[in-house]
């Protein structure tokens, strides 16, 4: 066990792209944790996904010594968040393992949307916030802005805010100083009953489910029986141990340590973040604060394009959900699609990511439906319905009203943008509430909006209207009645369900005949002519027709033609396979996406 | 619809007449539509080039592969831009190979190098036939194809392969952005007024990386319109068929008698040795063999069923190809005997002739047809001797991708 007074835990938060998982990296290089030729980037980003995207999905610990200037070894406990939106609650908790965090800002972009939110989450916290600006190796990097920014923006003094740059290693070490100064040491009663935090967890083929912990009170050793509080699950503790990064067994984790607990449990979704470790017996009465059950944001249909791959879709889902169990899905039947699954995800960048992950992990080409809210569909009988999907939308005559989820939105962009961000808001049936300048150039603006809204495309054209300059961060706030309809597609005279999407009556008529337009560029000619159509409750609203496509021929083909040619007829046959047959017409994928475009 | 009897493709049984085939891969200047490999100019390559073809075809001889020439076919690229260097070429393959007298010998050419005593000269060495491409006698379709001749350059060409007394082809192009469909049927009209007994029509396809793609991407032309291509096919079947030209192949027109011999040896599963820089040659696996064993060439992949054919390019670029004629071509094909037979039905169902329901058979795509059939893209009809025969409909003709598609990725597994 360590004392705690020479242990300090700290995160590393930022708004994403800010460079945090580069400063993490040289964190591992000046503390030797990682010698220099075992060097890769971004090494706590361990999925391919992470590396390629640059961007932390999952959150990681990494126990390092560091000599200080004091002489002495202290033991840092670094955690690394995820970044996005979409993991703001695991990013809380994995928060409340800390006593302190560095908060990185771009020297070049200074503070954005999820700077401020993650500050105010740990200010939330308590926890002594280091500020630090990062990328002054750039030659556009403006510190004294930033600097400026942050005191103005946050309310937080940045005159000794460490000034480095995560490429060339400058200031890191100044960084680690200021944490060992300046972040409290943890402090917790270790003759209490055990309690710890769970804040992430995994699932390791050889071992089961691996829980990422902090030590509160007491302490966890192997061999123990625990319980984890929220769950009620009861398991042994079959190892202990510290990431370095690589796994390093302990005899035990005492107070204020951040390590591994190896379950031996099978199912993920029994250890869950954010719940509490206690001993299965004489343990602790209450349970740590802050305890929520995550709950999906969006919901889309996954189809496998080949029908035959739905089992090997299920096992995929089955597989990916032990180490993202955040991720729920259910059988879902499309007339127009076949079998597959209602997934519900955090957010639309934890959809984009699982669908690639199931995709490449394991081999399959999926086709996903237009992302939905939970509507909540209070009918004439009294009943209340939570609705995922377009299709389960009941008959409109049983309906007394339909509620939808809300959110506080904050954008911040500076000044010269406002006027774009007015126009995009007001497409996308959002209330201003205020706004503020936070300096001379960033301007903080408020505003109410459906989440179905913020889906359709709102992040993109956020970013395109104000050249990448806005930064966007929401919450849930509660369910609002709205005039909702259900807006169904025909192709060639059938409605495709699939193709159906819910929206504000206002809105239906201009998205309707937005849509059959989008539709009708993207369908490709067939044999034989195909009306495309808009329809509410059987009313035709829109119209559009692919003509039939009349010629399609491979012109010379002579000697050297031949084997080439032939190579275009298999690669068009290919490109037919990555298109679903609905009835006799191809549809190829991104027509289930068409809709979230119509804004272009 | 022709009855035209086509050479009934062996498989590798019997020693077979081998057509040959020259690449020139030079032109006056690259139209803006061509993805072919040729070089604007080079002159100095010219007599270069002349000396390393000949030097590449004098050493296949020794494998007699050039014993009994059926068709000799000089293409390019511009064939005609050699001049002297051409006849020089001609004479020497007819010294080379063993041209049998009765065969078809073609010319590529163009209008801007089309000359009579050129012309003459060829002749008198050996050419029967001229291949001329005329594309459009409209000045503005020619000047958006980035050809280098305007139309009274080519009705010039057309006169003086006509007065050569040489059979001549002329090559057309519809669907052309901007052709109208007044400027189409002229063009058609002019063409079967000016001698030629051949004509090839082409919708134009738009390639990868040529000038024109550039145009269409950069929004300064407009994208071919299919359904103007697709009329202006159905106006030329008309105007032609009227003139007394036979349909006999989904893009070639000729009098009776006028077919080309030389393209109906690809079509019908012939053998053909390609000379010079990417030309494509097919042989069959015994005459393969001969070659692959003296050149140390790469041997087919076991496995059973062996294959029959050998389809190979060299894809190399003129400077490699002169200072190194007979290097190893890259990629081989190897075609089972299966391929062959479904790429003979593929190719087959190009011709007016179809293919018949054994063929269809021995290729494994009868059910294929079926299906085709009750789309109206081919239809089966009853032969004299008994047996049917496959044959692609109008329509099918002009979905072709469709047609050939499903008969070549027929038996295929869906899932690769």
């Amino acid at each position: 066990m360590t004392d705690p007074t020479l242990i300090r835990n700290f995160s590393i938060i930022a708004h994403i792209d800010h460079g945090k998982s580069t400063l993490a990296d040289r964190v591992l290089q000046l503390t030797h944790t990682i010698e220099d030729r075992d060097m890769v980037e971004q090494v706590l980003d361990s999925m391919d996904i992470e590396r390629e995207r640059g961007i932390t999905i999952k959150a990681q610990a990494v126990r390092v010594l560091y000599t200080a200037d004091d002489g002495v070894e202290y033991t840092l406990n670094l955690i690394d968040t995820p970044g996005h939106v979409d993991f703001t609650y695991e990013v809380s908790r994995s928060l409340q393992a800390c006593e302190g965090a560095v908060l990185v800002v771009d020297a070049t972009q200074g503070v954005e949307a999820q700077t401020v939110a993650n500050a105010i989450m740990a200010m939330n916290a308590h926890l002594e916030i280091i500020p630090l600006i990062n990328k002054i190796d750039l030659p556009s990097a403006d510190p004294e802005r930033v600097r400026h920014e942050i005191e103005e923006a946050l309310a937080i003094p940045a005159d000794e805010a460490v000034l480095a740059s995560g490429k060339t290693g400058e200031g890191v070490r100044e960084a680690l100083e200021s944490v060992v100064r300046h972040v409290p040491h943890p402090v917790g009663d270790p003759h209490a009953p055990l309690k710890a935090l769970i804040f992430d967890s995994y699932f390791d083929a050889y071992r089961g489910v691996v829980a990422l912990i902090r030590v509160i009170d007491g302490h966890i050793a192997a061999g123990m029986k625990v319980q984890l509080m929220a769950s009620g699950t009861v398991t042994d503790v079959e190892e202990v141990g510290v990431r370095r990064p690589v796994h390093v067994p302990v005899k035990q984790l005492g107070v204020g340590e951040v390590g591994y607990l190896v379950t031996g449990l099978k199912d993920t979704s029994l250890v869950k973040v954010g719940d509490t470790v206690t001993l299965a017996k004489h343990g602790a009465t209450e349970p740590l604060p802050g305890y929520r059950e995550v709950k999906p944001m969006v919901y889309t249909g996954l189809f496998p394009i080949d029908g035959d791959q739905y089992p090997e879709l299920r096992d995929a889902l089955d597989k990916l959900r032990l180490n993202d169990p955040s991720v729920i899905y259910e059988p879902e039947s499309s007339h127009a699609l076949g079998f597959g699954f209602r997934c519900g995800f955090l957010g639309l960048l934890h959809m984009e990511i699982v669908k690639e992950r199931l995709e490449r992990e394991f081999d399959l080409d999926l086709l996903a439906t237009a992302p939905s809210v939970e509507y909540h569909v209070y009918k004439t009988n009294g009943e209340m319905l939570s609705i995922h999907s377009p299709q389960d939308m009941p008959e409109p005559g049983t309906v007394d009203r339909i509620e939808e989820p809300y959110l506080k939105v904050t954008v911040l962009v500076p000044p010269e943008f406002v006027g774009a961000i007015m126009e995009l808001t007001e497409l996308h049936r959002s209330t201003f509430v205020n706004m503020q300048y936070l300096s001379g150039t960033t301007v903080e603006m408020h505003y109410e909006m459906p989440l179905s809204e913020l889906i359709m495309d709102f992040f993109d054209q956020l970013k395109s209207r104000t050249r990448g300059y806005a930064s966007l961060d929401y919450e849930v706030t509660d369910y609002r009645p709205s005039a909702l309809v259900k807006l169904d597609v025909l192709l060639a005279g059938k409605p495709v369900d699939a193709l159906s999407f819910i929206v504000h009556k206002d809105k239906a008529f201009a998205r309707g005949k937005m849509l059959t337009e989008k539709l009708r560029g993207i369908i490709p000619r067939q044999m034989f002519e195909v009306p495309i159509q808009a329809a509410i409750g059987g009313k035709i609203i829109a119209r559009e027709t692919v003509r039939a496509m009349r010629k399609d021929v491979i012109a010379k083909c002579y000697g050297g033609d031949i084997s080439r040619k032939r190579k275009l007829l298999e690669k068009q046959k290919k490109g037919k396979k990555r298109m679903k047959q609905v009835g006799t017409i191809e549809v190829p994928q991104e027509a289930f996406m068409a809709i979230l475009k119509v804004d272009d | 619809m022709t009855d035209l009897t086509t050479p009934t493709p062996g498989v590798g049984t019997r020693p077979e007449p081998v057509s040959l085939y020259v690449h020139v891969p030079f032109c006056v200047s690259k139209c803006a539509y061509c993805d072919f490999y040729s070089q604007a100019g080079g002159g100095e390559l010219h007599a270069p080039f002349v000396d390393a073809a000949l030097f590449e075809a004098g050493h296949w001889s020794h494998y007699d592969l050039l014993d009994d020439v059926p068709t000799l076919y000089i293409g390019g690229g511009t064939p005609t831009l050699l001049a002297d260097g051409l006849v020089r070429l001609v004479e020497g393959l007819f010294e080379t190979a063993n041209v049998r007298p009765d065969a078809e010998v073609t010319i590529e050419t163009n209008p801007e190098t089309t000359d009579a005593a050129l012309v003459a000269r060829l002749i008198e060495a050996g050419v029967t036939r001229f291949s001329l491409g005329v594309q459009s006698f409209d000045d503005d379709v020619l000047k958006t194809l980035g050809r280098c001749h305007d139309a009274e350059k080519a009705r010039e060409a057309t006169r003086i392969l006509r007065d050569s007394g040489a059979a001549f082809s002329i090559d057309l192009i519809c669907g052309v952005p901007g052709q109208t469909p007044g400027s189409w049927v002229a063009t058609l009209e002019e063409a079967v007024r000016c001698g030629a007994r051949h004509l090839s029509v082409y919708p134009l396809s738009v390639e990868e990386g040529t000038p024109l793609a550039a145009s269409i991407a950069g929004g300064r032309l407009p994208a071919p319109d299919p359904d103007e291509a697709a009329d202006m096919m159905l106006a030329a079947e008309v105007a032609l068929t009227a003139e007394g030209m036979l349909r006999y192949e989904v893009a070639s027109y000729a009098q009776p008698g006028h077919e080309a011999r030389h393209n109906l040896v690809y079509w019908t599963g012939g053998s053909y040795l390609g000379v010079g820089p990417h030309a494509a040659s097919m042989l069959t696996m015994a005459q393969y063999r001969s070659v692959a064993d003296g050149e140390g060439w790469e041997s087919p992949p076991d496995g059973v069923p062996g294959p029959a054919r050998v389809r190979f390019t060299r894809e190399v670029s003129l400077t490699d190809y002169l200072r190194r004629p007979l290097q190893a071509p890259v990629p081989l094909e190897f075609l089972s005997a299966a391929e062959a037979a479904r790429e003979d039905a593929m190719l087959g169902l190009r011709l007016a002739s179809g293919i018949t329901s054994s063929q269809a058979a021995d290729a494994g795509v009868l059910e294929v047809l079926s299906e085709l059939d009750g789309q109206g893209l081919v239809r089966v009809r009853e032969a004299v001797d008994g047996e049917a025969i496959w044959t692609t409909t109008e329509r099918g003709w002009l979905l072709g991708n469709r047609v050939f598609g499903a008969i070549w990725t027929a038996g295929q597994p869906s899932r690769p």
